[in-house]
């Protein structure tokens, strides 16, 4: 019964989650922007639906990435008001939430991208598992490669304080890295776990 | 590297672009390796042997870029790009990796084509 409603409760909580963060965001070009994502993982996802169907899991974490990245794109990355509690709380320097969204890229989507490789691409399950680091690495290293394409031709003199990257040259390297450690954690239990069932 | 002076001059370019070139043939060479590997060892299938080649070179070389802005902190903190022989471009880091990833595609797409005439013939 729950596993059968599973996805329709989750994705009607998540449709419901969006619609109120999407009235007011604090900047509506960047909201728009933001929003390319998740509309091109709702394609990507309603459309190999029928043809390849994730597990219930898989879909779980993946909304749940996406509830994170919704937020962001209601108060942008900088404003999130989360990284601002944190950072008076633990005295830090920034907000740290765009280094958090960026761990949770790796340690939520790990599962996800091994399975569809264990069942689309037929790899061997430790394999799998470290072939899903690389490629959420890759993808991760290739999101920043358009960012940069992008602000290359949009505005080259601006550099990199067009992307809001609070005004420090470390920064690119630094969510990248997080990204890694994010879905190194969770690749490393699941080879402790190697039999934890994927459909 | 004198070569990459030489191209300078000769074409008017800004900077030394040896480095770009290292970085291509990075991912060029190395994704014909990787494939074959991939294929003997971890069961992968065809159509996803294409891809995760190029995969593990954008990976491997963004590890690279993290390594490398690492030790630049500690060597030479708040120097960053001008440490690294940059020379002076603010994005130095996103590009070496388009460069890997080009030369990755590059051998991607020369090896389906390749296959794709033993296939046919």
């Amino acid at each position: 019964m729950i596993d059968k409603y599973f996805l329709h409760i989750v994705v009607a909580c998540y449709l419901a989650f969006w619609i109120a963060l999407a009235i007011r965001p604090l900047d509506r070009g960047d909201w728009l922007l933001e929003n390319v994502l998740i509309f091109a993982t709702a394609a990507v996802l309603i459309s190999t639906y029928w043809r390849f169907r994730l597990s219930n899991l898989s879909y779980a974490l993946i909304l749940m990435f996406l509830v994170f990245h919704t937020i962001s794109a209601h108060y942008t990355y900088a404003k999130v008001p989360i990284g601002f509690w944190v950072k008076d709380w633990l005295h830090l320097e920034r907000n740290h939430y765009d280094r958090a969204i960026h761990f949770s890229f790796g340690f939520l989507l790990l599962y996800p991208m091994r399975e569809l490789l264990i069942r689309s691409a037929r790899a061997y399950r430790n394999w799998a598992t470290w072939l899903a680091v690389a490629a959420l690495c890759a993808l991760s290293s290739f999101f920043e490669i358009i960012e940069a394409v992008v602000a290359q031709i949009v505005a080259p003199d601006l550099g990199i304080a067009y992307l809001g990257t609070q005004g420090r040259h470390l920064e690119c390297a630094k969510g990248h890295g997080a990204a890694f450690v994010g879905a190194v954690i969770v690749a490393t239990c699941l080879s402790f776990y190697p039999h934890l069932k994927t459909k | 590297m004198p070569f990459g002076l030489s191209v300078r001059d000769n074409f008017g370019l800004s900077r030394n672009y040896y480095d770009r070139f290292a970085h291509g043939a990075f991912g060029f060479f190395l994704a014909y390796p990787i494939r074959e590997l991939l294929l003997r060892f971890s069961g992968i299938n065809r159509a996803w042997s294409f891809w995760l080649p190029t995969a593990i070179i954008l990976a491997t070389s963004g590890l690279f870029e993290i390594i490398e802005s690492i030790v630049a902190e500690i060597v030479a903190p708040g120097q960053g790009v001008k440490w690294l022989g940059g020379q002076g471009d603010e994005w130095d880091a996103q590009n070496d990796m388009l460069s890997a990833m080009v030369g990755a595609l590059l051998m991607t797409g020369i090896v389906s084509l390749r296959e794709r005439k033993d296939i046919s013939r």
